[in-house]
């Protein structure tokens, strides 16, 4: 034990003597993280609201027909312009999200009390882009058909009421944490890409470039095991991993509450409590990417060979991300054992204030200890083979 | 004592298999200093590599004080202090801190290898670069470092592969020195070398390896009556049958 104490000790400090190190995982890392996401609420929520309050310019084709509707729709807050020649194209191009045509029997129909034709025309393939705007014209259509459905009823006599069996009132029993956007979806991702692969640096540089810089071999003459030396280092890299997680989980929070909340009515405060969860979630994450980062760079002939491999680590985290953006699911309990997917779902649920049983906690802490723990065998076979470090 | 029993040693290659070591044995004896010279490449390393149990032999034995490599390296490796053919020192650690960790590793106190670090820099002259970082040490201070550091347990028996390779002519002094006063202490001291000079300058007991093979075997004084040569050179040449790579 004390032999893993021992080479822990000094490959942090080792570590923490190599500034490129230092500032990547203790700055770069910790700024970079929350600033991404942070931004991209910020500038998720402005969008949002010019949406939905900015003046939108509406094509309107053969507004001649209807000047009435035309100076409503105008009254609230939209500004006619004039028609392109292809509408359907224009539409499909981008140039305007949704365009109005009034029918030339537009007022024949009016009048007779007939259904007068008006159609929306857009594109529901982005719904993204132009799905506020196509509501909004929507919207006010409908507003604009109810108060003018009223007025006649009244004129003839009829009780508006009538017309509307049902009161329809919606409550909305979304938490403020549940009602998040979609920077905090890409956290669990950007979490667990940290956690599975943020000691890269280190893990490479304690074995293959050990090995590369002929300290390998001095070190295996001593009476410390194989098996003591790998575990000594591959934890060293946890701790790294671990410190650094902290620090980005903390710098995540302050931009969250620094951040203007006037147009949201979400919760961007992260409390204490949930960030230790989420740190409960990742930990076996971290020993898992650790141990496998130094299981590579055993396999691997060089530090060059061992970076070689990194691009399919980085994958491995993003195929849940993936899955889930796909096929949104309910959590079941066999997929909190499918590492990635569980911890993904988790930090999701951890984040929205869920709560979490006791089995789904040992699951998902279970089944990813017992891969790390299979992956420390794999390490501590590969530092075995007896060309490890006796290579030239 | 380090004992080698009829060592042999293969490795696979492309072109089928080589034979690095092909039954080599020889003693090593407490308070002498024995060479193990031989031209490159003729399996020296690997005799050595397989004394300090990094690899395990294909045939024959290790006994190291009487103990088996085969079936307690650790205790072996103990009572080894090794210079193996790879130095690298941690350069972002100082010289001390290097020293320091092989004596974590061995398991010493740490006041016992603040001891013994003040004695063996003061033997190897370290003093004015003992606090350094070794970022930037010339071959000859790195060298002693990792000297240092393979000495911090005190071990009763030095392996020293190719100790002078890459060093000056005053550090290369002060080394043979160093191994002079590692005999007097009653240790056994074993060195690798491919340099003849060297060799029979320092050795009580030479042991010249070619092809994998032991060739001769005996005080420098014995060989030179074996091969009827009176130059020492000269008896060199003739048990290797070649002087290609024995004065590079």
């Amino acid at each position: 034990m004390s032999v893993v104490w021992t080479v822990f000790r000094k490959e942090l400090l080792d570590a923490f003597r190599d500034r490129r190190m230092v500032i990547v995982a203790f700055l770069v890392m910790p700024l970079a993280v929350p600033l991404v996401l942070a931004g991209m609420s910020a500038l998720g929520a402005r969008k949002q609201a010019e949406r939905m309050e900015a003046m939108l310019d509406l094509p309107v084709i053969g507004a001649e027909h209807a000047p009435n509707l035309v100076a409503w729709l105008t009254s609230h807050n939209l500004r006619i312009v004039p028609p392109p020649a292809d509408a359907d194209a224009d539409v499909r191009t981008q140039e305007h999200d949704v365009v109005l045509r009034i029918d030339a029997g537009f007022g024949t129909d009016w009048r007779a009390g007939q259904p007068a034709r008006v159609d929306v025309i857009f594109d529901s393939s982005r719904p993204m882009q132009s799905g506020a705007a196509i509501n909004r014209v929507r919207g006010l259509l409908a507003a604009y058909d109810r108060q003018v459905g009223v007025l006649r009823l009244v004129a003839r006599g009829v009780h508006p009421a009538v017309s509307s069996p049902l009161r329809i009132s919606d409550r909305d029993v979304a938490t403020p944490e549940s009602r998040f956007d979609l920077s905090q979806q890409l956290l669990p991702y950007l979490l667990l890409l940290l956690a599975f692969i943020g000691g890269m640096q280190l893990a490479i540089d304690s074995t293959a470039g050990e090995r590369e810089r002929q300290s390998l071999e001095p070190l295996l003459t001593t009476p410390a095991s194989r098996e003591a030396i790998i575990s000594g280092k591959i934890l060293a890299t946890a701790a790294f991993t671990l410190l650094s997680i902290v620090v980005t989980l903390f710098a995540y929070r302050l931009a969250f509450s620094l951040m203007p909340s006037e147009h949201v009515d979400i919760s961007l405060n992260v409390p204490l409590p949930t960030l230790a969860r989420i740190f409960v979630v990742i930990l076996p994450i971290v020993l898992l990417g650790s141990t496998l980062l130094a299981a590579l760079a055993a396999f691997a002939r060089s530090y060059r060979e061992a970076q070689g491999y990194l691009p399919l680590l980085i994958f491995l985290p993003m195929i849940p991300t993936l899955f889930l953006m796909v096929a949104p699911v309910r959590t079941q309990l066999w997929m909190l054992a499918v590492p990635f997917l569980s911890q993904n779902q988790l930090i999701l649920r951890v984040l929205r204030s869920e709560s979490v049983t006791a089995a789904e906690w040992a699951v998902s802490l279970g089944s990813a200890s017992l891969l790390a723990a299979i992956a420390w065998i794999i390490a501590a076979r590969l530092y075995h083979r007896e060309h490890l470090a006796a290579s030239s | 004592m380090i004992e080698a029993d009829g060592l042999r040693k293969s490795f696979r290659s492309r072109r089928g298999a080589i034979v690095a070591v092909d039954g080599v044995s020889f003693r090593a004896l407490d308070g002498e200093i024995t060479g193990l010279l031989g031209p490159n490449g003729a399996g020296k390393t690997t005799t050595l590599r397989m004394l300090y149990t990094l690899m395990q032999p294909d045939h024959g034995r290790v006994l190291v004080d009487g103990i088996d490599a085969a079936s307690e390296p650790a205790a072996v490796r103990s009572r080894l202090g090794v210079l193996p053919d790879a130095r690298g020192i941690y350069k972002r650690l100082s010289a001390r801190e290097n020293i320091e960790y092989f004596g974590r590793l061995q398991g010493l106190k740490r006041t016992v290898i603040a001891e013994r670090t003040a004695r063996l820099s003061a033997a190897l002259d370290m003093e004015d670069f003992i606090d350094r970082r070794a970022e930037g040490f010339s071959q000859g201070q790195r060298t002693k470092t990792a000297i240092a550091r393979a000495l911090v347990h005190d071990p009763r028996n030095v392996l020293l592969d190719e100790p002078a390779n890459g060093l000056d002519v005053m550090t290369t002094r002060s080394l043979r020195r160093f191994l002079q006063a590692l005999k007097a202490e009653g240790r056994c001291v074993l060195f690798s070398s491919h340099i003849m000079p060297e060799v029979a300058q320092l050795c009580d007991r030479v042991v010249v390896i070619a092809h994998g093979r032991v060739v001769a075997d005996g005080t420098p004084e014995e060989i030179r009556e074996q091969t009827g040569m009176a130059n020492l050179e000269d008896a060199f040449v003739k048990v290797i049958g070649t002087d290609e790579g024995l004065f590079a």
